[in-house]
């Protein structure tokens, strides 16, 4: 039994006239701690399938289990980590990283020192009474992944969280997400749209094609961690996972 | 420093409107009885200060009850009303009629209703003043950044955590918003309804002083009531400044 089991799910959305077909009918198994990188241009279905598994969309059609139960509204130990980062403006870091728990009523002495705990764990001591537009880009994007933890979240969802930030904050991040993923042993399904970051941070990189959404191929990323950009295997497996979304491209480009 | 400069400009054009009373007045544009000049309406002030003071308090006590009352009902309707698509949708072209009156044409109904005292005068106020304060809060809650309720509906978060934490502090900058126009609109319909409908309170002093033929009164009044105006507009932006202080750096400052 995997963690995450989806079976032929499709979804169709119209806007007046024009019928786009996100998904058409897409497969997908995810075992319990691992970490899946959907990758796809924009427009493959990549965000909508994420939203599906966060429960904010349903599917049109098709089977989504979690350990065995099928489910409807979403899994209810699941967090996402919005593109972005969905931090309330008006509330501190504290209180915006204590916000799940207190969705799900956690009393307010205990989610303080959670809170205090998930904030130290990603960096961000001393910060904890700043409003998120005092903060960089990467910081806020530390405080959402420390809300998202809080919870223990057997399913991480994040959406392209690192695509607004600058390639070195990004590199940083990167590393930092991958330490927590391998202390707190959450599934992750990650939505990226660079190659780079799916080879550096999957164990399977879920490869999607646009024009109806479907998964192209998926590829097992066997290289062990922690990942070296410069090793030749690490450029090797990025130009493999280039050549099949190849045709993709040149098709957008209108080749 | 920059405050002095912000006080001085935004004195000037009333120095320069006092001036020109002051010229009208000794050039003898108008005469005396009608267009006193300023030292007479000073005068007044000093001479009257308990009796304007018992007016003001009739004044701002009915604007403040009324506020109250308006804002103890239209803000948490607004809330529901802009959560809510049924709601918003039942409610829309009513409150698009109503907030289209205007609060004097109500004065007659008021006093066949409630006769002459401070009920009409509150209930107009009331009234003034919920239109102005339920639309900027259904527009507040509208405005919501859609990740966020997306955040809150992944953590599972009931519909008065939702009400409380997110919309109620997203519209709240827009709440104060309408705050300010209720001030406003609510100020205005305490003078005119008590010109009519009540026998305390600034319009009253102003309209007695007219029935007695007294325009340095009546000027008085006039003055008076500006300054409550100014001093209630800035009490409110204050506030805004206060409560709001995760907009700073957001936002241009309004």
């Amino acid at each position: 039994m995997s963690l995450l089991e989806l079976d032929a799910v499709s979804k169709t959305y119209r806007r007046g006239q024009e019928v786009v077909q996100a998904l058409d009918s897409v497969s997908l198994s995810a075992g319990f701690g691992e970490f899946i990188c959907l990758l796809g241009v924009s427009g493959c279905g990549k965000s909508t399938l994420l939203q599906i598994l966060a429960g904010l969309e349903p599917a049109d059609s098709g089977a989504v289990q979690i350990e065995g139960q099928p489910i409807a509204g979403g899994h209810p130990n699941a967090s996402v980590v919005f593109q972005e980062h969905g931090l309330f403006p008006w509330m501190t870091v504290e209180r915006n990283v204590e916000f799940n728990m207190k969705a799900r009523g956690v009393g307010a002495a205990e989610r303080r020192s959670v809170a205090r705990d998930f904030i130290n764990r990603v960096g961000l001591a001393g910060f904890e009474r700043r409003y998120p537009h005092e903060l960089s880009g990467g910081m806020r994007q530390r405080v959402g992944i420390a809300r998202a933890l809080t919870t223990r979240p057997r399913l991480l969802l994040m959406d392209e969280p690192f695509g607004a930030l600058d390639a070195q904050t990004r590199s940083i991040m990167q590393n930092q997400l991958l330490d927590l993923w391998q202390d707190y042993r959450a599934t992750v399904v990650f939505v990226t749209h660079s190659v780079d970051e799916a080879v550096f941070l999957a164990d399977r990189i879920v490869i999607m094609s646009p024009r109806p959404g479907r998964v192209r191929s998926i590829v097992p990323v066997a290289l062990p961690r922690p990942r070296d950009r410069a090793d030749p295997a690490f450029g090797q497996c990025v130009g493999e996972v280039l050549g099949l979304i190849h045709d993709d491209l040149r098709h957008l480009m209108g080749a | 420093m920059n405050r002095l400069l912000t006080a001085a400009l935004g004195l000037a054009p009333l120095a320069l409107l006092l001036a020109l009373w002051q010229a009208a007045t000794t050039g003898g544009w108008y005469t005396s009885v009608l267009l006193p000049p300023p030292i007479e309406v000073a005068r007044v002030f000093g001479a009257q200060w308990p009796d304007l003071l018992r007016h003001v308090g009739a004044s701002l006590t009915r604007v403040c009850v009324g506020l109250a009352i308006a804002c103890i009902t239209a803000i948490p309707l607004g809330l529901m009303i802009g959560r809510f698509k049924w709601l918003d949708q039942i409610t829309d072209w009513t409150i698009q009629i109503f907030r289209s009156l205007p609060g004097i044409a109500l004065i007659p109904l008021a006093i066949l209703f409630f006769g002459i005292g401070d009920k009409p005068a509150i209930i107009l106020i009331t009234l003034a003043a919920f239109w102005p304060l339920i639309i900027s809060t259904i527009f507040g809650v509208k405005s919501v950044e859609r990740t966020l309720l997306k955040v809150a509906r992944v953590a599972r978060a009931g519909d008065a955590l939702v009400l409380r934490d997110i919309l109620l502090p997203s519209a709240l900058p827009s709440i104060l918003t309408g705050l300010r126009l209720a001030a406003g609109a609510g100020w205005l319909t305490v003078v005119t309804a008590e010109m009519m409908a009540v026998k305390s309170g600034l319009g009253y002093y102003i309209m007695y002083a007219q029935t007695t033929f007294r325009a340095e009164e009546i000027i008085a009044g006039i003055v008076t009531i500006g300054a409550i105006g100014l001093l209630f507009d800035q009490g409110i932006r204050l506030l805004r400044h206060r409560i709001c202080r995760w907009q700073e750096g957001l936002v241009l400052e309004s």
